[in-house]
């Protein structure tokens, strides 16, 4: 009965776990002995051996091989005494032994077991007796035909042909296997006895893993007659013999009927191996029994090793000419990324070469802050999701997939675009990456046979049954992109550390930078600290040595003498004062904030009580509104109120009386105050210069003063991270107002 | 009547000196007024050391010590006597042409007496040092532990 639903996993499971390098019997075409290597007594021994030779069944185990056969011991007694290394396997040579029917040829092999030496003799069917030098041709021609070859698929050929030439199979495939073991048939060469298999895809299941071990191990199988009668190895030990390496090994029932679904009655593998690994099969496959003498078998495994070592070659040839060309784009990027002041410009700018780097159809470069999407992409919107979706799940430097929906299902409605995605995060600290798309690459798969349906069981039977059916099944396949292949994420890996290295360097420029601010800051302090002495102390002695000279020789001068002095003085005076401000204002940008919470109003009591003196014989109007505490530095603020009040009193001169109005209010989350004054104001067209160093909108001889106070104010309040304005109108009074961040404002 | 105490001017700039010099003429103080151009010198003056081991004067009654200074500068000469249990009575008043913050902040930190900055205007100039050589010369009262000592 037909188990439909059974799953492909049960048929897996069940063939993984089949111990086939223990069949405990051989095929029917030689005798199998295995032996204690230190005395040659026969330890396990195939039951027709006795029956070959025409000996007593009792005879044969736990006597040595001398004792049994003694032709044969002498024969190849000193081959045996050679130790071999463990699992290989060597042909001895082609011995002609009496049997009960007569004198026979045999093939003499030899391996070593775990504790045994395991000899088979193989016989030699009369009827395809072949000689290496009927073979040489063949493989002249193969080698030759090898280096002309202009593909991969040719070679493949090639070798199909060849093996079929020398073997007389019906057909011969050469067979593939894809990442999840999965078999393809890439290249077949067959006369029109059997169908034809080329181009089709066959399940994973059909050879389970514990088969593909076997296959890398033991290079080369062969059943001549799906329908043999196995022979049994009897020993004088409970344990099994491991056939691993065993060329007359019995195969699993399940094999030979799976042959028997296919049509064929004999059948021959050869291992292709690149770098140790399995990377395909050359099957072959004749509806008739067929045997293969072994020095046939060795030719072909010869020739397949030969096609195997120039498939690598060319391979690595294609993969080299690949790099050479990605590493070429990868350089131009670089340039472009070189040439930039924002590096990531050289991608953004240059997207066909940043999607030849990946062979993508589109890209996205993306952080927290911008999305540039190249090309062929998912929409904004979408690949902005996608970014938050590899920010949270796949941190690491590089993501690859070729069916994104497996991994984030959101991608299924945007596949024609975007199935295949491969990935580099530029930075964790903040997510940045560069996403390149491929669209869905729409495959029609042929499997031999449908491969979800692969099981029969028997109802209440343990045994399992290959499935039956061969014929063409068709599959398409959706949401999976071609494949990447490794020189393309090599090149996208080494684009990543390029950029990071730039990331990295830019990062250092910028630390040297801060160093360098912060050294030239020092210096500019060292700078005002001798002006302030130096420059200082000349004007201090001109104007010290003047007035000496005018009150202790000024009888002797002129009165236009002492003029001149008075002159040199009031200017060697001006100019000491201004090295005296210049400095206060280099110090207010220099000096750390000290902020606390100050009152203000007793800041500007005492202010006006300093200036007393200046405004003696004036008549001033103060009007003194509210004024809140704040959270400032004290001194600062006190220079502030300073120079606003002061200016204010200096500009009123001419007024009669004069008003000066002080004051504050809120504004959405700052705290404004003001000075407002009646006085001889400014023209606003002049109001951009009023807060600049040494700016002045007046005469010296109307209104004394060096043009730093506005500029100390502005620089007090922006460093406290508030603003300065003021307005006003010539002769219509002026207001100065200053506000401060509510943050820092009154508690 | 005790033997009036000195004062003992570092500078090295000889026109401030001879400025503050005049100035303290002018105030008529009977103060000998001792002038040192270096704070090496300043120090040997008052520990008895070097050109000064044998001086008879008595310590001074105040030190107008100049800030900036060849080989040892002000704040060192300030920062050894006001850390010396002996000596650090001795008023010391900082003499100096910088504005500087930093200094301001430092002298006060070691105990400076006074901090003066030199005015620019001379008459300014004249009546700081008057005012700061009657101050310490004449008004200021020293305390009775150095009076011992001295």
């Amino acid at each position: 009965m037909t188990l439909e639903t059974a799953s492909r996993d049960l048929d897996l499971t069940a063939c993984d776990r089949e111990p086939i390098h223990i069949p405990g019997s051989i095929q029917p075409y030689g005798i199998l002995l295995a032996m204690r290597p230190s005395d040659l007594v026969l330890t396990y021994a195939s039951v027709n051996t006795a029956e070959t030779f025409g000996l007593e069944r009792q005879v044969v185990l736990g006597r040595t091989l001398r004792e049994v056969l003694p032709k044969v011991a002498r024969l190849l007694e000193p081959d045996l005494a050679q130790p071999e290394e463990r699992g290989s396997t060597r042909f001895l040579r082609t011995l002609a032994i009496g049997t009960a029917r007569g004198e026979r040829v045999f093939d003499a092999i030899v391996h070593n077991g775990a504790d045994q030496t395991i000899l088979e003799l193989e016989e030699t069917p009369s009827e395809v007796a072949t000689t290496l030098d009927t073979l040489y041709p063949t493989l002249r021609r193969f080698v030759e035909q090898l280096q002309a070859a202009s593909s991969v698929e040719e070679l493949c050929r090639l070798a199909a042909e060849d093996v079929r030439r020398m073997t007389g199979f019906d057909r011969v495939l050469v067979y593939e296997f894809d990442p999840e073991w999965n078999g393809n048939v890439i290249a077949e060469d067959r006369n029109d006895v059997l169908p034809s298999y080329r181009g089709l895809r066959f399940p994973a299941s059909d050879i389970p893993s514990q088969a593909r071990e076997l296959y890398r191990r033991n290079r080369l199988r062969i059943i001549p007659d799906a329908n043999y009668t196995a022979v049994p190895i009897e020993s004088l030990s409970p344990e099994p013999l491991d056939l691993s390496d065993a060329v007359l090994r019995s195969v699993s029932p399940v094999h030979l009927e799976y042959m028997r679904n296919m049509g064929t009655m004999a059948s021959m593998s050869i291992s292709i191996l690149r770098n140790g690994r399995l990377w395909g099969l050359i099957s072959c496959h004749s509806g008739e029994p067929r045997r293969v003498p072994l020095s046939v078998r060795n030719a072909c495994d010869f020739l397949t090793q030969i096609f195997s070592l120039q498939l690598e070659a060319r391979e690595r040839a294609a993969i080299a000419e690949n790099r050479m060309r990605l590493g070429s784009v990868q350089a131009r990027l670089l340039g472009h990324m070189a040439a930039e002041d924002v590096f990531i410009n050289g991608l953004v700018n240059n997207p066909f070469e940043l999607m030849e780097l990946a062979g993508a159809q589109g890209v996205a470069i993306i952080d927290a802050e911008r999305c540039q999407c190249l090309g062929h992409t998912p929409t904004e919107d979408q690949v902005q999701a996608l970014f938050h979706w590899l920010s949270s799940e796949h941190p690491e430097d590089m993501f690859v997939t070729e069916v994104l929906s497996d991994h984030y299902p959101e991608a299924a409605s945007y596949a024609s675009v975007a199935s295949g995605v491969l990935s580099i995060a530029i930075s964790k600290m903040h997510p940045s990456y560069v996403i390149w798309f491929r669209p869905e690459a729409v495959q029609t798969v042929s499997w031999g046979g449908d491969p979800h349906k692969p099981v029969h069981g028997e109802v209440g039977a343990t045994r399992l049954h290959p499935r039956n059916s061969f014929e063409i099944w068709k599959e398409t396949v959706r949401g999976r992109s071609s494949s990447w292949n490794p020189s393309e994420i090599d090149a996208v890996k080494e684009l990543r550390n390029t950029i990071v290295g730039i990331v990295l360097r830019r990062a250092e420029e910028m630390a040297s930078l801060a160093e360098e601010l912060h050294r030239s800051n020092k210096e500019l302090e060292a700078f005002s600290y001798s002006v302030s002495h130096d420059l200082r102390a000349p004007f201090r002695h001109v104007v010290g040595y003047a007035e000496l000279l005018k009150k202790q020789e000024g009888s002797h001068i002129t009165d236009r003498g002492r003029r001149y002095i008075d002159t040199i003085i009031e200017s060697a005076f001006t100019a000491g004062t201004l090295v005296d401000n210049l400095l206060s204002f280099s110090q207010m940008g220099r000096t750390a904030l000290k902020p606390r919470l100050i009152h203000t109003q007793p800041i500007v009591d005492e202010i006006r009580q300093k200036l007393l003196l200046e405004t003696e014989g004036r008549h001033i109007v103060w009007k003194i509104g509210d004024l809140p505490p704040i959270q400032a530095d004290p001194f600062m603020i006190q220079l502030v109120f300073e120079n606003l009040v002061s200016n204010a009193v200096k500009y009123t001169r001419p007024r009669d009386p004069a008003v000066i109005e002080l004051g504050s209010y809120r504004k959405d989350d700052n705290v404004v105050f003001f000075v407002r004054d009646n006085g001889v104001g400014f023209d606003m067209a002049y109001v951009g210069k009023l807060f600049g160093v040494f700016q002045r909108l007046h005469r010296m001889e109307e209104f004394e003063g060096t043009g730093i106070g506005l500029a100390n104010v502005r620089r007090i309040i922006e460093r406290h991270g508030g603003k300065v304005w003021a307005e006003g109108a010539i002769d219509r009074g002026a207001t100065f107002s200053f506000s401060l961040p509510n943050a820092i404002g009154a508690a | 009547m005790p033997e009036l105490k000195p004062i003992l001017l570092v500078e090295d700039n000889p026109k401030d000196v001879e400025l503050a010099l005049t100035a303290l003429e002018q105030s008529q103080l009977a103060n000998e007024v001792v002038v040192v151009r270096d704070g090496a010198e300043a120090i040997d003056f008052l520990y008895r050391r070097g050109v000064y081991e044998t001086r008879n004067t008595a310590d001074p009654a105040v030190v107008l010590l100049d800030l900036k200074l060849p080989k040892v500068d002000g704040l060192e000469v300030l920062q050894r006597v006001k850390t010396d249990p002996e000596m650090r009575h001795t008023p010391i008043v900082m003499l100096t042409s910088s504005r500087e913050e930093s200094d301001l902040v430092r002298s006060y930190e070691l105990g400076v007496n006074a901090f003066v900055v030199k005015p620019v205007g001379f008459r300014e100039f004249f009546e700081a040092i008057q005012d700061l050589g009657v101050f310490w010369g004449i008004l200021n009262e020293p305390p009775p532990h150095r009076d011992r000592t001295g």
